[in-house]
Parts: C-alpha cells; structure tokens; sequence
C-alpha cells in the first residue's frame, strides 16, 4: 500500500513536472525591497527555481500605483500570471472573476498562515490568493526618553494620554508621539485599531451596512485628534505621511510611535543608537486590537493550464517556510504569513515576539470587493476631520460624527449598488 | 494632379491610422462606457455591462450626490487655481522676457537658467516644493517667521491654505516656457517700429501697448489657450504635494476622475467626468478662437 503511495505520488510529480516544465512566467511584484537587492535575490530564487522545476520565471517590479496595470492583465490576459496583491485589493480583484480559485490545501492548508491574512485572500469563502507576508503596527517608545519622564509605556489609550502629558511636560509640546496626518495612504489603519479597541466595527456582520459612525468611531476619530490637540503630538503631523511620522520617532524627536516591521530595519540604519523598545498597541474598553496587512500572491487565470499549473509551483516556492522566511527577514523586512516560517532563529526576539502576538489577534479588513472604495471613502473623511481641525473648525461633538455620518451614508450607497 | 492628391493621401495615411488607433478609438470607448454602469464586477465583460443612459452625468451635476458635490466644487477649485495662476504667471513671464530682450552680459546664460523649473520633472519639482512648505521645517515658514511676518508656522500642506500652496508652486513651475514664448515673440518686432514712434513723441506706455502687446497678441492667444488646457488638466502637482487624498480645498477635476474610476472602480462615473471635463474645454476653445478671430477680422 505504501509502495504504491509513493509510487503515485513520484507518478503525480513527474507529471507536473513533465507538464509545466519549459513553461515561462511572468512574476510582478512591488518594490518591496531596493531594487537591486531585489532583482538579484528574485534572479537567484527564479534560478534555483528553474533548475528544480524547468519553469522559467521572469520577475518584473511593478509600482504600488500599478492596480490598473494588474487589472488590465486580468482583463486582456497580456502581462504577469502571478502578481503580488495588497491585503485589501486581493478581493477586489477577484471580484473581477479574473483570479485562480485556491486549493488552500495544495498550499499547506489553512492553519499554516495567519487567520486575517488568510481571510484578505477570500471572496464570498472561497480563495483566491496565498498570504504572502504580513505586517500589523505595534508602539515604538524611545526608552532613553521614557526614562527621563519617568514613565512606563502605556497598557490603555487612556494611559497613553496620561504618560504622554508627562512626556511633554519633560521634553516639550508635540515630542510624546509622532502620528500621520492627511499625507498618509495608511491613515485609516491608526483610526481602525482605535475603533476595534473601543467595541466598534466597520461593517455589520453580513457586511451590507457600514456601522464606522457609532460611538467608538467617533471616540476613536476624536482620540486620534486630541493627540495634536493636547499637544501630545506635533500640529505638523496633522500633513505628515506616515515615513515622516516614522522618521520623527527614529530620529529621537518624538517618544512614540505606531510603526510597522519595516521599521526595525530603517532604525538600525537610519539611527542605530536608538534606544527603544515595543509593545502591544494599547488596550481600549474592549482590548487591545491591531490591524492586519502585508501582501498575497494571486494567479491570473485567463492563462494556458500550463502556466497557471506553473505560476501555482511557483507561489509554492515562494511561500515553502526557508525561502520566505529568506525573502521577509532579508529583503521586505515583513512577517511571513506562513506561521512555519517564524521558526527562523531571526524571529525570536522581543521585539518581534511582540509582532508576532500581535499579529495573532489582528483584524483584517471585510474581504469584499468594494473595501477599496470603503477605504477611500473613509480615508477622505478623516482627511476632512482634520482639515477642519487645522482650519480651526474642529468641533469635538459635531466635526468627526458628521463626517463619519456622511462617510456612512456613502459607504451605504456604495455596498447597495 | 488626381494622382498627386492621391499619393498624399496614401503618405497621410499611416499618421491617421495612427491616430484614430491611439485617440479616436480610446476616446470613442470612453464616451461609450460613460452610458455604462461600468464596475470592478463586470470589467472582463465589459461589453455586457448594464446602460444606465445620463445616470453618470445627471449625478456629476447633482449636488445632492456625493460625487456632484465634489465634482462642482472641483469645478470651482479649479477655476480658482487656473485664473491666478495663468495670469499671475503671465505677468512674472511678461516681466522677465521683456528684461531679458534687453542685451546684457550673460544673457544666454540667465535665457538657459530660467529655463529650469520648466525642465524639472513633475515629481522632483513638486516633492521639492513639498519640502518647502512643510510646517515645522518648511523653510518657507521658517522664512515667514523670521522676517515676522508669521508668528506660528503655516500649514500649507492640509486646510484652506492647500490651494495657495498648489497655486504658488505651479507659477513657479509654469511662468519660464510662458517667458521663453514671449521672449520669441519680442525679437520677432523690428526695432525700427520703436524707433520711428520714439521721433514722432511715443511715450514708453505708448510703445508697449501700441507695438510691443500688438506684436505679441499672436504669440499670448496661443500662450493662454495651452495654459488654459493645461491648467484645467492639472494632476500631478496636486498629487505629489499632497498625496492621493488633496482633501476638499485642493480637490480638482482630474483627482476626482481619477478617484472615481481606478480607486473606487466606477469605470463608467470617471469617464463620464472626463467627458464633461473634455466638452468644457471644447467649448472655451471654440469660444477662445472665435472670439480672437472677430478682433482679428475688426
């Protein structure tokens, strides 16, 4: 019985192998490293790649401006099989009906990766992408200038507002954290993990109605506020995309910040006598929430059975736990969304140790088509918060509810069409 | 001579061919699938997606709707933006290309330096004058407060003060080809005219309006028809400075389109806008040209 096991098992590979080998694919994926490390280390894997499969793979790097570029691969059939997808595009794009069902058990199965990346690959429970590799955001504090304050990095939002009182008071208006403001794509990621904590939500559970505008979205619109306005955070970063926020942390200018993985790298290059540590993004009334992103690998499939046969051996090497683990810790500097791949002795230390907690309770955003309108929709009106605050009209009862209201309805309109 | 007219036709006809692939064909398209209720969902089968007839354009004019709201503000943005910085930028290119029609030292060279900000790609320009406006470390602000004309720093990036910072940063972009234009015009006057005036008593005022703007006219009807369209199509500058979401003050036409159709994915709203975008700027052309030619025939 075993013979014959390996037997069809050594029958099904050759097939495969005899199948797709001597196919060419074409791979987009965005710059998530410097290009030229990027392209030598794609080189290398795509050769190691050929050498074991016989399929050829020609990387490309795409922009993350290049959504239209992937769709209209998906829609003409010309252009990469496999491209790499952002968390929330990845079911926007299958909508389309142009992406590869998964077997997510052809890829090792669901419990290999982190839940809500591996929810951003579904569409209606079915998926349509493999996680790739994961980020969430976690609090950056500058020991040396806690220390000073004589305080401890704060467990609650609310206990944020107090040490950071006490951060100013010792080091002056706007150093206690550094926050992004209407310059930052990402800005909806800082109000989200607010309004999770708070007990709120995006949508309703069947996703058919935004629900952003209750009591915890407007606390968290107004937390998000306070923070430049109790001086706790510069009136600058009301503009600031989030590198500056970053940079104003890693430069020893501000005390804290909400910052990603990435991060780890650009302080030991940037600023490597930092001092700092990490812990959890605060708790709120119902604990602590933090946001799921990072990137999924898609497979168009208006391609020959050959190359989606063989795009699909590829995304398997790209995930298999020691080439990824390869790829995030040398190159994109993200998690691996495959869990295996945190074995690597280069995850355990506190600091990651924190992402990685982190990331297992984080929250993924509905996986529906419409979430990028959702997320420009909402992003447009926090914009608008703040620009009221900066033009002096900010009214802390009326500014973020009306907003939010008007975000809702728009938002409705949208998930009704 | 029927053989001639042919052969030209025949060399004519590759550039034609040409040009209804890469326009007529795109433009016709775009017009179609502004009827369309074109989405993210029916994109690979375009073909079938749903008519929706004028949906698209009544909800563009409709301050009730969310896009008409920003569409007639972006409208008014624009309006704004365009006047003050075609003509504030004309009068600065007015200014230098006459000063530099005067012969002096080096003035190949300062021709060839004005020349820069004109030649500087979009995203350099703008993310250099993104840096000058930041508020905490802006060194316009840092100027502003020095010479006490501000007492706390500006923010110029976000709020109300988004379009003057846009406006600012594209004269400076803008007013050297306007110069260089001019500048072709002015050597264009035979000197003789200013001569000839200058025995028979014309003041310095007389000279310019009489001959040097007579002489020019040509040269600005074709300076402000491309500064028009150009102005009204304004992307890039809005973008760089202040990122994919402009906020309300800075939100104009082609931001908006482009929102619409490759951010939320409504294919049929965006073309729709840019329809009525591509109509308005028909329609000033059309005005511009036949109002120049009834001066030209008076």
């Amino acid at each position: 019985m075993k013979k014959r096991l390996i037997l069809l098992t050594v029958i099904f590979a050759l097939t495969i192998f005899s199948v797709v080998s001597g196919t060419e694919i074409l791979f987009w994926a965005m710059g998530n490293a410097p290009a030229a490390l990027h392209n030598e280390w794609m080189q290398q894997k795509a050769a190691e790649f050929e050498a074991k499969t016989g399929i050829k793979v020609v990387f490309e790097e795409i922009g993350w401006g290049d959504g239209p570029r992937i769709m209209n691969a998906i829609i003409t059939g010309e252009g990469a099989h496999v491209f790499q997808l952002g968390t929330t595009w990845n079911p926007e794009y299958a909508a389309t009906d142009g992406l590869v069902e998964i077997d997510i058990d052809e890829f090792g199965g669901a419990d290999k990766f982190f839940a809500a990346n591996l929810e951003s690959t579904t569409l209606n429970g079915k998926y349509y992408g493999v996680p790739w590799f994961a980020e969430t955001r976690i609090l950056f504090y500058n020991t040396e200038m806690f220390e000073a304050a004589g305080v401890r990095p704060p467990q609650t939002y609310e206990q944020l507002l107090e040490v950071g009182q006490k951060l100013i008071d010792v080091h002056g208006t706007g150093r206690a954290i550094a926050t992004a403001g209407t310059g930052a794509w990402d800005l909806i990621h800082n109000w989200a993990i607010i309004l999770w904590a708070h007990g709120g939500d995006m949508l309703n559970a069947d996703n058919t109605q935004a629900i952003f505008n209750s009591a915890a979205g407007v606390k968290a619109m107004n937390y998000w506020v306070s923070l430049v306005d109790k001086g706790l955070a510069s009136k600058a970063c009301a503009e600031y995309n989030q590198p500056q926020a970053d940079a104003a942390f890693i430069s020893g200018e501000t005390a804290m910040a909400f910052m990603g993985p990435w991060n780890i790298a650009d302080i030991a290059h940037d600023n490597p006598g930092l001092k700092y540590a990490v812990v959890e993004p605060p708790a709120g009334p119902a604990g602590r929430a933090a946001f799921s992103g990072g990137s999924n690998l898609a497979i168009r499939n208006n391609a020959s059975k050959e190359e989606i046969e063989a795009a699909k051996e590829w995304v398997k090497f790209l995930t298999s736990d020691e080439v990824l683990a390869d790829y995030t810790k040398n190159l994109s500097m993200m998690l691996p969304a495959n869990k295996e791949a945190l074995n690597d002795p280069y995850y355990d230390t506190e600091t990651w140790r924190t992402f990685i907690k982190t990331l297992g309770y984080a929250t993924a955003y509905p996986p529906i088509p419409e979430w990028g309108a959702i997320e420009g929709i909402i992003q447009t009106n926090f914009g608008n918060v703040l620009t009221d605050y900066v033009d002096g009209r900010f009214n802390v009862i009326t500014s973020s509810k009306s907003y939010l209201d008007a975000a809702v309805a728009e938002v409705n309109a949208v998930l009704n069409q | 001579m029927k053989n001639v007219r042919l052969l030209g036709y025949i060399f004519i006809l590759p550039a034609v061919l040409a040009m209804i692939m890469v326009h007529i064909i795109p433009m016709g398209w775009g017009i179609l699938i502004s009827f369309k209720d074109l989405t993210i969902r029916n994109i690979r089968n375009w073909q079938e997606a749903p008519w929706c007839g004028l949906k698209n354009y009544i909800k563009a004019f409709n301050p009730v709707t969310t896009v008409g709201q920003r569409f007639l503000r972006s409208l008014q943005n624009i309006l704004v933006y365009g006047v003050v910085t075609i003509s504030v930028g004309f009068f600065i290119a007015l200014g230098v290309a006459l000063l530099l029609n005067k012969p002096f030292v080096g003035r190949t060279l300062v021709r060839g330096i004005i020349l820069i900000p004109y030649i500087t790609p979009d995203s350099v320009a703008y993310n250099f004058w993104r840096f000058i406006f930041q508020s905490r470390i802006g060194i316009l602000n840092e100027m502003l407060l020095r010479i006490g004309i501000i007492q706390e720093p500006i923010m110029w990036l976000v709020g109300r003060n988004t379009i003057w910072a846009v406006i600012i940063a594209s004269i400076w972009k803008g007013w050297p080809l306007t110069s260089l234009m001019l500048l072709a015009g002015l050597q264009t006057i035979p000197m003789e005219l200013y001569e000839a005036a200058k025995i028979d008593g014309a003041s310095a005022w007389q000279c310019f309006k009489y001959i040097t703007l007579s002489y020019l006219k040509p040269v600005i009807k074709t300076i402000m028809i491309m500064n028009i369209l150009w102005n009204f199509h304004a992307y890039n500058q809005f973008v760089v400075l202040f990122g994919e979401n402009v906020g309300i003050h800075a939100e104009v036409p082609n931001t908006l389109i482009m929102r619409e159709a490759f951010e939320n994915y409504n294919y049929g709203q965006g073309s729709a806008l840019s329809v009525i975008l591509m109509l308005m700027m028909l329609t000033i052309t059309i005005v511009y040209l036949y109002v120049f030619r009834a001066q030209r025939d008076e």
